[in-house]
């Protein structure tokens, strides 16, 4: 495994642990999940240059198009759920259910 | 000389020139109506449809004009035609008469009025809408007359309309008139889907005449002639002037429904279901209504109650089958009972407003011409042998006696003859005689021409009317000739039996011996129960009907509940559910899964 193997695998588990233990604010949760979509763009614009195949050089626009778009919806919820509860901490979020 | 072309004329004539007071205003300002027009217009009128009259005594001319036609369905005609026959020619003059004298009297009676002249052109165009409906043959024209009158009754009821119970009696009026205007609408219905023709000589009497047209006549009748069951309104009326009273609401109006009944005679002849029907509920009719009236002190109330009993002796007649003695008692009665009325009001003005008998007394010797003409009345009213009365009266009594009918109706009708009696002798003895029970400073004048030459003019009429007519017009069926004396005298005996009962219980009032209730006085004097039993329980029903069906029902359960609500109620329900199961703890899902991950992994090594 070479070295830009091992930054983005390790890049993607410490983005994965960061979603999977943020704390207080739903903003740390999208830039992890961010930072998840730019580890797996780099991977995938990495295979057409190892196996020398450019036909695949079109999967990492498509996934970074769709990543935006769910950029957009996070960004959008995150907004709403702001202006509603004046915040965007989490352990708001849970006390009006019912 | 063409006999016929002078009655049509004159016949146009009578009838334009009562429009002439209502119409030319309308065209220029410097023309106004004024009472005493209004008045002269109608003696015109009279004077001028006496000469149609006499043609057809002297020659038998009957006519039937037919003008424009409404072509508004090609296959159906509906002329405005005219006929003069018998008993729209006779009933001109009466009704003209009538009118006359009661305008006259109303000039004096309303002369404190501001609004005099409204009032003379609603009576005016009362007797044009009457007149209309007299003479038309035509369904149509009739029910033009026959709305007309509806609509002039509920103005004039609600005259002085500051006063809620005028408001309610008016309105009452047309209620009432409006359940009955449903069975005449059913009849023209029914009569133009199958015969395709409204025209009244177009009426045939067929073996098997279906009971639902006449089911529905009848129902009119009852509605505006003030039969039981839609009977109410007559006596709420007398909230309207006395004026009012005495054309309406005794001559005229009220037998509009009678006369309908007479009109489509030849419909009835051969239905001996519909011929019961209007015997049982006339005999029913005029024994309450004379019920009623034994125990009212109103002055106007006992004259209304009567007027009501004589109506339904007119529909046991029509019920007999005898229409052209149902129209005669209509002429007779109606001079008596106008002349009732304007005596009452002449009473009621000079007493400052008292209406109650129990407050009258002693009237004889203040007001000598009111009370003469008012007791000649209330004999006519009884059937005092050769007044107005008795001529069209016995004949009813007699033709009842020797008849083949329900012995129900005859005894009812007979009671009702007694109670007429009684509640007469009652209210004559009450007003007139004994000693006077009237506050001391009263303005008692009775001088005035404008009172006394009405009255006395249809006093004249009452006592000769009767006479006049039965001595020049040939009756269509032959009376009863031959007959027991005790049946010949039936109304003499039952009448002089009221008088004698009547007389003696008002001796008894000057007794001072405490009256106790019971039950026969309670119901004659709450009117059989009837308002406040029908007037809640009807409404109540319909109403709370109506709110269960359109509000409850189709807006609240339809349109709501079993639709986007109710819809929305399931959704709730299901996501409430549903949602319990999904706690939707985002960190300790994912907190597990980057667990499960490494262990995983670790243990792969």
């Amino acid at each position: 495994m070479t070295t830009l193997h091992l930054s983005f695998y390790s890049a993607f588990t410490l983005s994965s642990l960061g979603l999977a233990f943020h704390r207080t604010h739903l903003v740390s949760a999208l830039l992890c999940l961010e930072s998840m979509m730019l580890s797996m763009y780099i991977a995938l614009s990495m295979w057409p240059i190892q196996t020398q195949a450019p036909s695949s050089t079109l999967l990492p626009i498509f996934m970074l198009t769709f990543s935006a778009c769910e950029a957009g919806t996070g960004l959008a919820l995150l907004v709403a759920s702001t202006r509603t509860h004046g915040s965007d901490h989490l352990h708001n979020f849970n006390l009006l259910q019912c | 000389m063409d006999l016929s072309l002078i009655l049509n004329t004159l016949m146009i004539t009578t009838l334009t020139i009562l429009i002439i007071p209502i119409a030319l205003p309308l065209l220029s300002d410097s023309l106004k109506n004024s009472p005493t027009i209004t008045t002269n217009t109608v003696k015109t009128a009279f004077f001028i449809s006496l000469v149609p009259m006499t043609i057809h005594i002297y020659s038998g001319t009957e006519n039937l004009i037919s003008l424009w036609e409404w072509k508004f369905i090609m296959t159906f005609k509906i002329p405005i035609s005219l006929k003069m026959d018998f008993y729209s020619l006779t009933f001109f003059p009466i009704a003209l008469f009538v009118s006359w004298s009661i305008l006259q009297f109303a000039t004096w009676y309303m002369a404190s009025d501001p609004y005099i002249t409204k009032f003379f052109t609603y009576l005016l165009l009362f007797l044009i809408a009457m007149l209309i409906l007299i003479v038309s043959n035509n369904l149509f024209i009739l029910f033009i007359g026959w709305e007309g009158v509806g609509i002039m009754s509920f103005l004039l009821i609600s005259w002085w309309h500051g006063r809620t119970e005028a408001n309610t009696a008016a309105l009452q009026a047309v209620l009432y008139n409006r359940i009955g205007d449903i069975g005449l609408i059913l009849c023209m219905a029914w009569l133009a889907c199958t015969t395709n023709t409204w025209e009244i000589q177009q009426l045939h009497s067929s073996s098997q005449m279906p009971t639902l047209p006449l089911l529905g006549l009848i129902l009119a009748a009852t509605g505006k002639s003030a039969q039981f069951g839609l009977h109410p309104w007559l006596p709420a009326a007398m909230e309207g002037p006395t004026p009012v009273s005495a054309l309406l609401h005794s001559s005229t109006m009220v037998v509009a429904g009678i006369f309908l009944l007479i009109r489509t005679h030849p419909m009835f002849t051969n239905n001996q279901t519909a011929l019961t029907l209007c015997l049982c509920l006339g005999a029913l009719s005029t024994l309450f209504a004379a019920t009623c009236a034994l125990t009212q002190n109103d002055i106007k109330k006992i004259i209304a109650f009567s007027t009501s009993s004589q109506l339904g002796l007119m529909m046991v007649t029509i019920g007999l089958n005898l229409p052209q003695l149902a129209f005669l008692h209509i002429s007779t009665h109606a001079f008596f009972k106008a002349m009732l009325f304007l005596c009452s009001g002449s009473i009621i003005h000079n007493l400052n407003g008292e209406q109650d008998i129990r407050k009258m007394g002693g009237l004889q010797k203040m007001m000598p011409t009111t009370t003469s003409c008012f007791t000649i009345g209330n004999l006519a009213l009884m059937g005092t042998p050769f007044l107005a009365g008795f001529y069209s009266k016995d004949q009813i009594i007699e033709s009842l006696n020797t008849s083949y009918l329900n012995t129900w109706a005859l005894l009812l009708t007979l009671l009702a003859t007694s109670f007429t009696a009684v509640y007469t002798i009652r209210m004559t003895v009450l007003v007139q005689t004994g000693f006077t029970r009237i506050p001391p400073l009263t303005p008692m004048n009775e001088n005035n021409p404008a009172v006394t030459s009405p009255i006395t003019r249809l006093a004249l009429g009452s006592i000769t009317a009767g006479l006049l007519i039965t001595s020049y017009i040939l009756p269509t069926k032959t009376p009863p000739m031959t007959m027991p004396v005790t049946i010949k005298i039936t109304a003499l005996v039952v009448t002089a039996l009221g008088i004698a009962m009547a007389l003696e219980m008002s001796k008894m009032t000057q007794t001072l011996i405490l009256t106790k209730q019971n039950s026969f006085y309670n119901f004659s004097l709450s009117l059989g129960y009837f308002n406040p039993t029908m007037h809640r329980i009807n409404t109540k029903t319909m109403l709370t009907g109506g709110q269960n069906i359109a509000s409850h029902l189709i807006d609240l359960s339809w349109y709501k509940l079993l639709g986007p609500e109710g819809l929305a109620n399931l959704q709730q329900t299901a996501a409430k559910t549903a949602t319990q199961a999904h706690p939707g703890l985002i960190k300790a899902y994912l907190g597990t899964f980057a667990l499960s991950t490494f262990i995983i992994l670790m243990s792969m090594y």
